[in-house]
């Protein structure tokens, strides 16, 4: 196992770096598109629903079913796997960002306006603010879900560790076979605790102190 | 709450007292990895019959030492007894079915009836289908809840003092002789508060069950307690006496701070009217002349002369002034009246007092009919005598039934200093 | 991958509902996610929405002109067996994740044991964090390829959410009404049947479901290691470049996850203790 690893550490260190840097781009994509979405619907209690049980569904679809529905549509490569990564991370951030928004207090918010913010100021300098440690929380789901996402889009020959999973399986049997799976796996661990620091770290910067748990 | 002479407390008729003495011997909570002990050697009598309230500050050990009773938590030290058994040894879950168990918001179980709820104990004593049906009716009665319309509701559909009461009526299925009751009262709203407080009062009254109750509100060990027992940390137990005594003569500073301002008029609480001695009045009946009635004032050198109905109910309570404006005297009731029924607390006369404008109350008896007039000085009177038979009775060392502290002062080596002082404190005598 | 998503599912609510979270690990609350519409109309709409698109895609594939090979894949009958084979190991793995995880996890939240379960559930969270396809083929390699083998694999991967949320059900009840009962002269074990598990029922049965729905989906995975499912019509389709029957496989998965899903819900509405809000 040693072995396997020293011989090959440059490339596991690149497909590692592959791997993180397509989670860690779809977790903003995401991220980004959850809180328009979130924004968009949050007043509503109609579409909140909407959004609701689209997340609750889409959150039902397996990720392998999904990769096996895009390569059809976009054939193999990053494409799909960039599809599917920020399609299930938009999911959780959704909900928690809609449950964020949707939970805060009216009065403060009747406040903000009644001290003289714009609703888009308000909604940037109270509500985000506010939601966002529920918002954090939804990326920090869904930055450990999609890590092992990620790995399965190496089947539609995406970039990343998932490669050596699906190396190991054809090898079966054969030499390395076992080490460039748990390669693979392992590798896929130790990225998931360290981009979950990084979130907490994150949520050290950026929640203010005064809401902080 | 109706026995204010300690003395009495002691040799009340016991014909209906269905409670169990309790006894704390020396008894200890000490948690592992804590220097000071949560309680520490404390050994207090609980008479049967009695509600004892245990008061003191958060963290005190007074929650520890209430739930030391029913083995909730278990003494390190020490011994348990109910009505004579040392049940310290005994099966936990067998002494807890024997004792009720009431808690802050009743502790219902949401996904159970009302009736199911109550049910628990008496089921698990195996009691037959019928005799738990009808004790449910019973007790939701008791408690003032209609059964045919509380039975089968689940605990969310109550109002929070509506689930108290039902977390009383569980606490009693099984006829218990003792029932613990922690912090009962402090999830609901003062009015309600007051209401369930004052039903608790009647019940027991009715049932005489040994009542000990954990509070953090004196004002509630006051006008609940025939006993009051204040802690200090450790369990330390401060003072342990009759709230009259402890409101005239408090133990020590800790106890006047705990007491907080206005302990005269706390006092005031523990009086009923009909214990005071009243002024009499002048009456007269409608139809009666004016000048008669006004004669008859200055024969007794009275200000105001109430005007009372052939059921001897008063209608009016004028002044000479309003007299002298009259021929004959109506018969019309006035609805301003100050008028207190003789049950009431001297601070519920004070307040109509305040309010009246002749700065008395009118006390009605039975079937509102007229006894007598209380005004400030006869409230007055009361307190200083109130005063003294406290201080009195204190002197003579009589804390009848009760007693504290480490007996450790006798048995010598037990435990330290700190609870021999607790002991000479709460005692009073040396 | 596949299930990741109910996991996921699980940990959402964590932010809005943290009170419930008793770990602190990485996105570690339980499902919490438990359903708070009561009514019925969701559900119809989501059966509807099922047989919808199932019916959508029986049209799809009857007017589609199939080659020879999509129609040996596609006929009913291996349809039938493929989905049968996928309920077996979902079943399968259920019944056994119930009969670990639910004792397992009402022991961790026993005094003697409180301490462990922290631990237990980092290591169960760690290992949650690896990619089930990873786990799949490890395990093959260790077990050989085969129905037993995916099952096991199966089995790992979905203890974690009923693990949790017996422990995180059990563990939100009021400890005051756990008092109350024990005050009452209730056993330990009396208490344990007749408050806390009644009481954790809804959040169980949430992990219950998410466990599912989770398997569902990692059983398409098990074709890899010839363990039978529904995944083969995905790799088919890949290997031998035949749309249909991969699109056929994935919707049928999906759909079948979504019917899980469904089910689940159903159970849980019916079962959840009256007077509960």
């Amino acid at each position: 196992m040693i072995e396997y690893v020293s011989s090959r550490f440059g490339q596991i260190l690149f497909a590692s770096w592959q791997h993180f840097s397509l989670v860690v781009q779809s977790l903003i994509l995401a991220t980004v598109l959850a809180v328009v979405i979130a924004a968009l619907v949050y007043r509503s209690p109609a579409l909140t629903a909407v959004a609701n049980s689209v997340s609750a569904t889409g959150l039902t679809i397996p990720g392998f079913a999904l990769v096996g529905l895009l390569i059809p549509l976009f054939g193999f490569g990053v494409a799909p796997a960039v599809i599917v990564v920020v399609f299930f991370a938009v999911l959780p951030i959704l909900r928690n960002a809609v449950v964020g928004l949707t939970g805060i207090d009216g009065a403060v918010i009747e406040s903000a306006r009644g001290v003289g913010l714009s609703r888009f100021q308000t909604f940037r300098r109270v509500e985000l603010p506010m939601a966002w440690p529920v918002i954090l929380a939804g990326v920090r789901v869904s930055a450990q879900m999609v890590m092992g996402i990620a790995a399965i889009t190496a089947y539609a020959l995406g970039p990343g560790l998932g490669g050596f999973i699906f190396t190991g399986l054809a090898r079966l049997g054969g030499a390395n076979a076992l080490e460039s799976v748990a390669t693979g796996i392992i590798a896929v661990i130790i990225l998931a605790v360290v981009l979950d620091l990084l979130l907490v770290g994150l949520g050290r910067l950026t929640i203010p102190r005064g809401i902080r748990v | 709450m109706s026995d204010n002479i300690p003395a009495t407390a002691s040799t009340d008729p016991a014909s209906v007292i269905t409670g169990a003495s309790i006894l704390l011997d020396q008894v200890s909570k000490r948690y592992p990895g804590q220097a000071k002990a949560a309680v520490d050697g404390l050994t207090m009598e609980i008479p049967a019959g009695k509600i004892v309230m245990l008061v003191g500050p958060s963290g005190c050990g007074k929650t520890t030492t209430l739930k030391m009773i029913n083995r909730l938590i278990e003494p390190t030290e020490g011994r348990i007894v109910l009505d004579g058994d040392d049940v310290t040894g005994i099966n936990g879950d067998d002494l807890r079915r024997r004792i009720g168990y009431v808690i802050q918001a009743g502790g219902l179980f949401p996904h159970m009836t009302v009736a199911t709820n109550i049910a628990i104990v008496p089921k698990m004593l195996g009691w037959s289908k019928d005799r738990v049906a009808a004790r449910v009716d019973e007790l939701l009665e008791l408690v003032s809840l209609d059964p045919a319309q509380y039975r089968d509701r689940f605990p969310r559909e109550l109002s929070g003092g509506q689930q108290q009461r039902v977390g009383v009526a569980r606490a009693l299925a099984a006829d218990p002789p003792v029932l613990l009751m922690d912090e009962p009262f402090g999830a609901v709203d003062p009015i309600t508060r007051v209401r369930l407080q004052d039903e608790l009062i009647s019940i027991q009254k009715e049932l005489q069950k040994t009542i000990v109750c954990v509070t953090h509100d004196f004002d509630e060990a006051v006008k609940l307690g025939d006993w009051i027992a204040i802690f200090t940390e450790g369990a330390q137990l401060v003072q342990y006496d009759t709230p009259e005594r402890i409101l005239a003569e408090p133990a020590n500073e800790f106890v006047e701070n705990f007491i907080g301002a206005g302990a005269g008029l706390k006092q005031l609480t523990l009086t009923r009217v009909n214990e005071v001695e009243l002024q009499s009045a002048v009456t007269a009946s409608p139809g009666d002349l004016s000048s008669d009635v006004l004669s008859r004032l200055d024969q007794q050198g009275h200000d105001h002369a109430v005007i009372i109905d052939g059921r001897n109910r008063p209608l009016q309570w004028l002044s000479r002034r309003q007299l002298a404006r009259l021929e004959r005297i109506g018969s019309t009731r006035d609805p301003r009246l100050p008028v207190v029924g003789e049950r009431a607390t001297l601070n519920d006369a004070l307040d109509i007092m305040l309010v009246s404008s002749v700065g008395a109350a009118l006390v009605t008896g039975g079937r509102d009919s007229f006894r007598g007039v209380v005004d400030v000085e006869t409230i007055m009177v009361a307190m200083s005598q109130a005063h003294a038979r406290a201080r009195t009775s204190h002197a003579e060392g009589k804390p009848v039934g009760i007693n504290t502290g480490a007996l450790t002062a006798l048995d010598g080596p037990h435990d330290g200093t700190a609870p021999l002082r607790s002991a000479d404190r709460g005692a009073g005598g040396e | 991958m596949s299930e990741r998503p109910g996991v996921v599912a699980a940990g959402t609510a964590q932010g809005p509902t943290a009170s419930a979270g008793t770990d602190a690990l990485p996105g570690g609350t339980a499902d919490t996610l438990v359903s708070r519409d009561r009514s019925w109309l969701p559900l119809l709409r989501q059966l509807a929405g099922i047989i919808l698109a199932g019916l959508v895609l029986a049209a799809w594939l009857l007017s589609a002109e199939l080659t020879a090979t999509e129609q040996i894949t596609l006929n009913p009958a291996s349809l039938l067996v493929y989905t049968g084979e996928h309920l077996a190991l979902t079943l399968l793995a259920a019944a056994i994740v119930l009969v670990v995880a639910v004792p397992l996890g009402i022991l961790l939240t026993r005094r003697p044991f409180r301490r462990v379960a922290g631990p237990v559930l980092a290591v169960v969270n760690l290992g949650q964090s690896a990619p089930a396809i990873g786990l799949v083929v490890l395990l093959a390699a260790w077990l050989g390829f085969g129905f037993r083998t995916a099952v096991v694999a199966l089995v790992v991967y979905a203890l974690l959410p009923v693990l949790r949320n017996t422990m995180v059900g059990i563990g939100q009840v009021d400890p005051r009404l756990v008092e109350a009962g024990r005050g009452m002269g209730m056993s330990a074990a009396a208490v344990l049947l007749r408050v806390e598990l009644p009481l954790a029922v809804p959040i169980m049965l949430a992990g219950i479901r998410t466990a599912l729905v989770l398997l569902v989906g990692t059983a398409a995975l098990s074709t890899f290691i010839n363990g039978g499912g529904l995944g083969i019509l995905i790799t088919t389709g890949v290997n031998l470049n035949l749309s249909r029957v991969l699109i056929a496989g994935a919707v049928i998965v999906a759909l079948l996850a979504l019917l899980v899903d469904w089910v689940g819900r159903v159970v849980e509405l019916l079962a959840r203790p009256k007077g509960l809000a």
